[in-house]
């Protein structure tokens, strides 16, 4: 018994046909014992038969266009089978395997549980939602009102779902299943994670002053969108994991560099980072307070750093 | 921050500056539509802006030298002046190098039977900043025309002398009481000029004593000055110069400003006595001219000192000079109820100095806010605090041909292991001048880090500053800065 599989281009079993005979016929002509809609495919174009070391073997019927294994180059006239690699004719793939053909173990299947993803993304929307919310509430200096709040939380909430939607649709395209409540985990846990890095930049800019943080807010951004969507990727199909991730890395990259240049092209129009420097409350203030002298000398540095600004202008200016 | 309007009238050109955010509302006020006779102090002080007018005064008929002409049959003592001016009255217009035409013009007048004449330094300033795209002509009142020959400037004082082939024409001389500052107040004067390109006319005014609280000295002249006519002459009834048309005041009506006839006199004496040889370079002595003025106005304002004021429980500094204008405000009144007080008070220092139509500079401006919760938690409160204390860089011009790249740095700083000295979260910001070494915007922002709900927000802003005057003045300020409690 033989098994004649026709492959799509992604490798998946398109078609499966099991032949009884010890001589199979392939070809688009209906005497075949395997029929193949292709028009690149001639009537009588591969023969598969046993050997008489009983091996399996392909032999080219005679075709134009030829016999070829797998992604191969080379022309071939007789295949030895292997079970593996498939047979290009035309451009179908196809796959031949025997009855006696080992296949992997069974995968053990854990008894999923329904609730764990939305009890998880449920709590993970909450969180998003709470921390939203009281950063709204903290930021309200003017008069209380339910739409400062609602407005927002509305929007991220449409937003989330309306990213999510467009990754389950990819997934349930290429994978069949729409995996909405992981790739809904997905999403959230990356906004989440954004919306912790932001109120982290802003805590150090004031109790640490440092500004390093806020100045690569976008950095950290798009790392986490970009993470975010490798993971994503991963839910629509876990193939070519590596070459995802490349393609994720050199946009998120791509991306990174123009918002750089962009900024750096802002500084040199204006002269100046229009950057705000956030206040807290003073428990919350980390660093020590600086003596007046410290201060002042490091005042005094500024302006070297000020004068080779100005050096460096003036020495371009003189150069056009 | 402050922004510049231009209002480009005709030809000619208004600068207003503005402090602080302030700007349309204050203009609409002060150009369009009807206003009222009350205003409040603030806005007022607003005003302080000062405008530059560019006029001209028509050069007229030939009156002998300087010498009041006999005049029997005139009416008035304005028809009598004008009527010998004719040749002496002049309109300074500056044109465009590739283009043959006026892009601005002003006023200026003749001092001398060797051709030399008297005008403002920002009538003349394109062509002295940028010599190779403007140059400058005359058209006198009698129709005459021609050259003009930059010879020198007094940047503090916005005059300049200049040059023209005019020999042996009748001159405007300096009325000596006006040269020693013994003008009495009232005394009727005579403004003159071309305002609006329209052509030279004389107006009536009084003279008011000088200014008061300004850092340069400036008559105050109450009649009516026009874009056009600075740098024209305005006389006594015997046709003396008592001082240079210069500026109004926007927002007002009729308060006009002159620079006093001494300043020019001494100009002038410079340029004959040739202890200043025209600069090759002007850009160069504009360069000096500001650092030796800046130099004296931050001494001045050093030595003058800080004096306490109460804000809430806190005593901040402010300025014991007197050429400061002072402003209050709340925000106790507004509706609705604002869930923080702010209380300020904000200083401006009238030392504004024109260097170019896109730069003015030496201002000093120094604000306190006292901010207190009424109904905000502490967060909140720092949130409202983030809103008021945002650095605002007082640049007088444009970033890119003016200046370089802005530095700040940020601190916790404590000015003293005191319990009346409370720490201070300060930022500290320099904008050097690209073409002004060792000249710099400076702008210190200073919060109280004292308690959750109540802190003192203070600011200093220093234009065309030295690096270490800003460093010594700003280090007395936040020094001053102090709690009650």
């Amino acid at each position: 018994m033989i098994w004649v599989e026709v492959l799509s281009r992604h490798r998946d079993v398109t078609a499966r046909l099991r032949c009884d005979g010890p001589v199979v016929h392939i070809g688009r002509g209906y005497e075949n014992d395997v029929v193949l809609d292709d028009p690149y495919v001639a009537a009588n174009h591969v023969t598969v038969f046993r050997d008489d070391a009983g091996r399996l073997i392909a032999a080219d019927s005679g075709s134009v266009n030829g016999m070829f294994l797998d992604r191969d180059d080379t022309r071939q006239e007789r295949i030895v089978i292997d079970g593996e690699r498939p047979i290009r004719i035309g451009q179908t793939l196809i796959r031949i395997r025997e009855a006696s053909h080992a296949v992997e173990r069974e995968r053990i299947g854990r008894p999923e549980s329904r609730a764990l993803p939305v009890v998880l993304a449920a709590a993970l929307g909450i969180a998003v939602l709470g921390i939203d919310a009281l950063s709204v509430w903290l930021a309200e200096i003017g008069e209380p009102r339910a739409s400062n709040y609602l407005t927002p939380l509305l929007g991220i909430a449409v937003m989330v779902v309306a990213w999510v939607s467009i990754w389950a649709l990819l997934s349930r395209i290429y994978s069949g299943r729409a995996r909405f409540a992981r790739n809904l985990l997905i999403a959230l846990s990356a906004l989440l994670g954004f919306l912790i890095y932001n109120q982290a930049a802003r805590f150090s800019a004031f109790a640490l002053t440092s500004r390093t943080a806020v100045n690569y807010e976008y950095v950290a951004l798009w790392s986490i969108v970009a993470v975010a969507c490798f993971f994503h990727l991963r839910e629509v199909g876990r193939s070519r994991l590596k070459l995802k991730a490349a393609v994720v890395t050199s946009l998120l990259l791509l991306v990174i560099g123009v918002q750089t240049l962009q900024r750096s092209e802002t500084f040199y129009e204006y002269g100046q980072q229009n950057t705000i420097r956030p206040l807290m409350p003073p428990a919350l203030r980390l660093a020590p307070v600086r003596d007046e002298r410290a201060f002042f000398s490091e005042i005094e540095r500024l302006k070297t750093a000020l004068d080779g600004d100005r050096m460096q202008a003036r020495s371009k200016d003189a150069g056009q | 921050m402050r922004r510049r309007h231009n209002l480009h009238l005709h030809n000619l050109r208004l600068h207003i500056d503005i402090p602080f955010g302030y700007h349309l509302r204050y203009l609409s006020c002060g150009l369009g539509g009807k206003h009222f006779l009350r205003v409040s102090i603030e806005r007022i002080l607003r005003a302080t802006g000062w405008a530059l007018l560019v006029a001209v005064l028509v050069g007229g008929g030939g009156a002998a030298v300087a010498a009041p002409v006999e005049a029997p049959n005139f009416p008035s003592a304005a028809e009598r002046i004008f009527a010998s001016v004719p040749q002496r009255l002049l309109q300074i217009r500056t044109l465009v190098v590739g283009a043959g035409e006026p892009t601005s013009t002003g006023s200026g007048f003749l001092v001398g039977a060797d051709g030399l004449a008297i005008t403002n330094y920002h009538v003349v300033s394109q062509a002295a900043l940028e010599p190779n795209n403007y140059r400058l002509e005359y058209a006198a009142a009698d129709g005459g025309h021609g050259e003009v020959r930059l010879l020198a400037i007094d940047l503090p004082n916005d005059l300049a002398v200049v040059g023209l082939d005019k020999r042996d024409a009748p001159f405007f001389t300096f009325d000596d009481a006006a040269v020693e500052g013994s003008v009495p107040k009232g005394e009727r004067l005579y403004s003159m000029g071309n305002p609006l390109d329209l052509g030279f006319t004389i107006n009536e005014g009084t003279y008011n004593g000088l200014v008061e609280r300004s850092y340069s000295e400036r008559i105050h002249f109450t009649g009516a000055l026009n874009p056009g006519m600075s740098g024209g002459p305005t006389v006594n009834a015997e046709g003396e110069v008592v001082g240079v048309n210069v500026a109004k005041r926007l927002g007002g009506e009729l308060v006009s400003f002159l620079v006093p006839a001494r300043f020019a006199a001494a100009l002038l004496q410079r340029v004959r006595d040739h202890e200043t040889e025209p600069p090759q370079d002007f850009r160069a002595e504009i360069g000096r001219q500001l650092g030796a003025w800046q130099a004296s106005l931050y001494k001045s304002f050093g030595e003058d000192g800080f004096r306490s004021v109460a804000l809430g429980p806190y005593q901040a500094p402010e300025t014991a000079a007197r050429w400061f204008d002072c402003s209050a405000q709340t925000n106790a009144s507004v509706i609705p109820k604002p869930r923080a007080s702010v209380d300020s008070m904000n200083c401006r220092s009238a030392s504004g100095l024109f260097i170019a139509n896109d730069l003015n500079t030496g201002l000093i401006q120094l604000s306190h806010s006292y901010i207190r919760a009424v109904g905000l938690n502490q967060f909140q409160f720092a949130n409202f605090l983030t809103q008021q204390s945002q650095s605002r860089l007082i640049g007088g011009g444009a970033y890119r041909k003016w200046y370089t790249p802005q530095r700040c740095h940020e601190d916790f700083v404590a000015t003293a292991a005191s319990p009346d000295r409370p720490a201070l979260r300060v930022v500290w910001c320099a904008q050097p001048y690209r073409e002004f070494a060792g000249l710099y915007d400076v702008a210190v922002t200073a919060v109280t880090e004292d308690h959750g709900s109540e802190a003192l927000v203070s600011r200093l802003g220093l234009q065309a500053v030295g690096y270490d005057d800003a460093v010594a003045l700003s280090k007395r300020f936040l020094e001053a800065v102090r709690s009650a409690k």
